[in-house]
């Protein structure tokens, strides 16, 4: 019975994160689309969070962050290299997640509304949005990242680690061995 | 034998958790884990430079990709409001946002009108005969969907598209009124500087701070689709 539970969990368990790798892959995938098509319109979004003094810069990150997103979401859906693609995810979200929570500090104290009525477009990809759910969704967003890099996710992958060439042989917890192309999980 | 041989495979390729091998426990040691860690992060370098690589060269053969090198923000890089605040910060006090875009333009060398001057310029005769020139430096869109009548587009991001149509205009005119969204939006100050940099002289150029949105606001007309379509909107209130 408690086999039969634990396979059942595990199994529940790899379902939810493929989906959420999709979910995520998919996000990233249409938020970098809508960005990709109107790069003037992110170029003035990156630029107030007046980050860099160099317009080469600004330049630079407004150009090549929506194909970044584009790249790392198509990665995702296919299931290549996912471990490496949610820790750029990460590198991304949780620096972008910190500017705009201090945008929003900054809205609050100019405007002095409440945090949760504060909305703008953050240049996100979405249009105008408000700020708690911006900030709930992206946390969202970096728990299933960190997810995926524990090794969730694998099922459905193309080529799940671009650096797995050794793991052709892996054991089952009862002492059986099965072909497996994949790397353990941390 | 064949489940030893399948641990050792296993822990060379860095074991994350324990496995069972005939009643044996193994756990992962330090050191595996941080293999595996450090696979992980070798991976995700892998991602980065692909993606850097895929990413660059992607806005270089999109159509709509941005030019690296050019400065797109020829009033400033930083975003008008601080922009506007650290001047004012430093040479006159000012408050109020009309103060703070003053304050702006003027250490830009560039004039303003208001919407009553703005307005006075539109129903003066000389607009029709061409003396008077209304630019729009929104985008394309936004153009379309409703600007001054008879103001000529000019959106300071894709400037090479509207030099062939608006610096004849420009240099037919006495009085060039440059407008945008108004408020926030700095797009009129780049296209005046623009127009500055290819020689329509300086004094020419007024910036309207109130911009299409006080147009609208103060009940003016707007036209919709191109340039002289005649297709008049009433904004009144």
């Amino acid at each position: 019975m408690n086999a039969n539970q634990s396979s059942w969990s595990r199994t529940a368990a790899d379902i939810f994160a493929v989906l959420a790798r999709w979910l995520l892959g998919a996000v990233f995938l249409y938020m970098g689309l809508n960005k990709a098509l109107h790069p003037v319109e992110f170029l003035k979004m990156v630029r107030q969070y007046d980050l860099v003094q160099s317009s080469l810069l600004l330049n630079s990150i407004a150009a090549a962050l929506p194909w970044f997103e584009i790249f790392c979401g198509l990665l995702l859906l296919a299931g290549v290299a996912v471990r490496g693609t949610a820790v750029m995810l990460i590198v991304m979200l949780v620096p972008f997640t910190v500017l705009v929570f201090r945008r929003a500090l900054a809205i609050q104290s100019a405007q002095a509304i409440p945090f949760c009525a504060i909305k703008f477009d953050c240049g996100c990809g979405t249009g105008e949005v408000f700020i708690c759910r911006k900030l709930l969704e992206n946390f969202f967003f970096i728990l299933f990242s960190v997810w995926l890099v524990a090794g969730y996710g694998r099922k459905l992958c193309v080529r799940h680690s671009l650096l797995s060439c050794t793991a052709k042989t892996s054991l089952t917890e009862d002492g059986g061995s099965q072909i497996s192309p994949n790397l353990p999980r941390l | 034998m064949d489940n030893l041989v399948a641990a050792a495979d296993w822990r060379r390729a860095g074991v994350g958790r324990g496995i069972r091998v005939k009643n044996n426990l193994i756990q992962p040691a330090a050191s595996e884990r941080l293999t595996a860690v450090k696979r992980v992060f070798r991976e995700a370098f892998f991602v980065a430079v692909i993606g850097a690589a895929f990413a660059f060269g992607a806005n270089m053969v999109s159509p709509r990709g941005l030019a690296l090198t050019r400065n797109y923000f020829p009033a400033g890089i930083n975003r008008p409001v601080s922009a506007a605040r650290d001047v004012a910060n430093t040479n006159v006090p000012a408050s109020s946002p009309a103060q703070l875009l003053a304050v702006r333009l003027k250490k830009q060398g560039l004039q303003w009108v208001d919407g009553r001057q703005a307005a006075q310029l539109f129903h003066d005769p000389r607009f029709r005969q061409g003396s008077i020139a209304f630019i729009d430096a929104r985008d394309e869109q936004h153009y379309g969907e409703g600007h001054i009548p008879g103001a000529c587009e000019f959106d300071p991001y894709h400037p090479e598209k509207y030099f062939a149509t608006a610096l004849p205009v420009c240099r037919a005119a006495e009085q060039i009124v440059v407008y945008c969204n108004g408020g926030d939006c700095d797009d009129s100050e780049s296209a005046a500087i623009t127009l500055r940099d290819v020689g329509i002289a300086n004094q020419k150029l007024f910036v309207y701070t109130g911009g299409i949105t006080e147009w609208t606001t103060n009940g003016l007309p707007v036209e919709i689709g191109g340039r002289n379509s005649g297709n008049l909107r009433s904004t009144n209130k």
